[in-house]
């Protein structure tokens, strides 16, 4: 009885560190392309304001308040310690 | 235009500048009266030959036939108010019985939407940051193009569900260039915003694989896979951006449909804008849309006799048969030159009855309470 519950715990345990072995870098990977999109994304949204000519902008303002609290993490992960836009200063 | 073997050829509309000093009283009544059954007219042309005139005439003609009409300026320089003697404005004023006016501003329409988006804005930041955001939104209006955004949107707008309980809108359009690039930016608008919506999808299906992959170790992620918009943002942002997209689209796609939409163009016996008109003419058609008719405005009458108009008028000639060559197959009607500036709806009446040729002068003389 007692044998049978350790051992049942004990499958438990190697089956979850094994997917862990097998599965991380591949969550590792998806987490790195799918912040790459956003920030792509961000980019697109920001892009006017950063000087990068963009047709739309006026269009996109309306996400702008979507976007807000993701900003000031997306500065800082695109190698900017301060907003990069001026007259909105977030930090 | 000139033919291997000279005379010979002589085109029907060449021939009726040639043989016929005034012809506007010839104007083909099958020119413009069938565009009048469209659901959108768009007069263009430089500034100054009379688009405004035209389109009030036209749409005052196709209001007298029965159609509700919605007569629409988008040129920052208004001038529909000081046609019919009224004022007019960004909100429908009835002109006629089955009339309306409407005034675009874009400056007007850029801010109301810039405040709209600030008091969003302020929803999702502390107060200690309105300086910040008031100053964005300032240069957010100032930018260049807001207002031609502003425009287009309005306009993208006007030919949708907005004007649905009106059988006609006639669009009195800024100048050329203007028109030109508030025609291609459904396009531009539409090719962005399907950029936009795959990035979207990208980071929809890569979270979806995300998910299946599981949580890390107890469930508690660290900067972990699944996105830090969250799904509610994702699809708030998708809906706003899928709905741009619908919206131009669906202006683009009627803007060259010829059962909806036609095109006039309209210019003087004069040499710049003629040329502007030919400019204009082969950027519509690189667009996919074609200029289907060409109002050729301001003629001299027959009866001016003095040296000064005589020699005017010879040039004049010499510019028909310009027109006459630069746009070889466009079916045209003719307006003279009138002793006094167009204004009031009884003149707009009469340059109607003349663009639409000589069969709607006796067939129907529209009769309206103003």
């Amino acid at each position: 009885m007692k044998f049978t519950y350790r051992f049942r715990r004990f499958l438990g345990r190697a089956s979850y560190w094994l997917r862990e072995y097998y599965v991380s870098p591949y969550r590792q990977e998806t987490a790195r392309s799918l912040r790459r999109e956003e920030d792509l994304f961000m980019l697109l949204v920001y892009s006017e304001a950063l000087g990068i000519p963009n047709p739309v902008s006026y269009y996109t303002l309306e996400l702008q308040p979507i976007l807000y609290e993701s900003f000031h993490e997306w500065h800082l992960r695109m190698g900017m310690p301060k907003s990069p836009l001026e007259g909105f200063k977030c930090c | 235009m000139a033919f291997e073997d000279g005379n010979a050829q002589v085109s029907a509309g060449r021939l009726q500048v040639l043989l016929n000093k005034d012809p506007w009283r010839r104007n083909d009544p099958t020119v413009l009266g069938p565009l009048l059954e469209r659901r959108f007219i768009f007069v263009g042309g430089k500034g100054g030959v009379g688009k405004s005139t035209t389109a009030s005439a036209l749409a005052l003609a196709a209001a007298g036939r029965g159609r509700k009409c919605l007569l629409v300026s988008t040129d920052p320089a208004h001038s529909l108010g000081d046609l019919f003697g009224r004022r007019i404005g960004p909100r429908r004023r009835k002109l006629a019985d089955t009339l309306w006016g409407l005034e675009l501003e874009g400056d007007r329409l850029a801010e109301a939407y810039i405040d709209r988006v600030r008091d969003n804005l302020r929803e999702v930041t502390p107060p200690s940051l309105y300086p910040e955001i008031k100053r964005q939104m300032d240069m957010a209006r100032l930018a260049p193009g807001a207002h031609e955004a502003a425009l287009m949107d309005a306009l993208a707008g006007l030919m949708g569900s907005e004007t649905e309980d009106f059988d006609l809108v006639v669009f009195d359009t800024a100048p050329s260039g203007h028109t030109l690039r508030l025609l291609s930016l459904p396009d531009i608008m539409a090719a962005w915003t399907d950029g936009m919506l795959r990035t979207r999808e990208k980071t929809g299906k890569i979270e979806e694989a995300a998910r299946s992959l599981g949580e890390p170790g107890g469930g508690q992620d660290k900067g972990g896979p699944v996105s830090r918009l969250g799904p509610g943002k994702t699809a708030r942002i998708r809906e706003i951006l899928e709905e741009r997209q619908r919206k131009f689209r669906r202006a683009g796609r009627l803007l060259r449909d010829p059962g909806a939409s036609a095109f006039i163009l309209v210019l003087t016996p004069e040499k710049l804008p003629i040329r502007e008109g030919a400019a204009a003419c082969e950027a519509l058609r690189k667009a996919g849309i074609p200029v289907e008719a060409l109002v050729v405005n301001r003629l001299l009458p027959p009866s001016v006799r003095e040296e000064f108009f005589l020699r005017r008028r010879e040039q004049e000639s010499a510019r028909l048969e310009e027109i006459e060559g630069t746009f070889t197959r466009l079916p045209r009607a003719y307006l003279p030159l009138q002793e006094s500036d167009i204004s009031g709806v009884k003149a707009l009446l009469e340059a109607g009855r003349f663009l639409l040729g000589p069969i709607d002068n006796v067939r129907h003389i529209p009769c309206f309470e103003y």
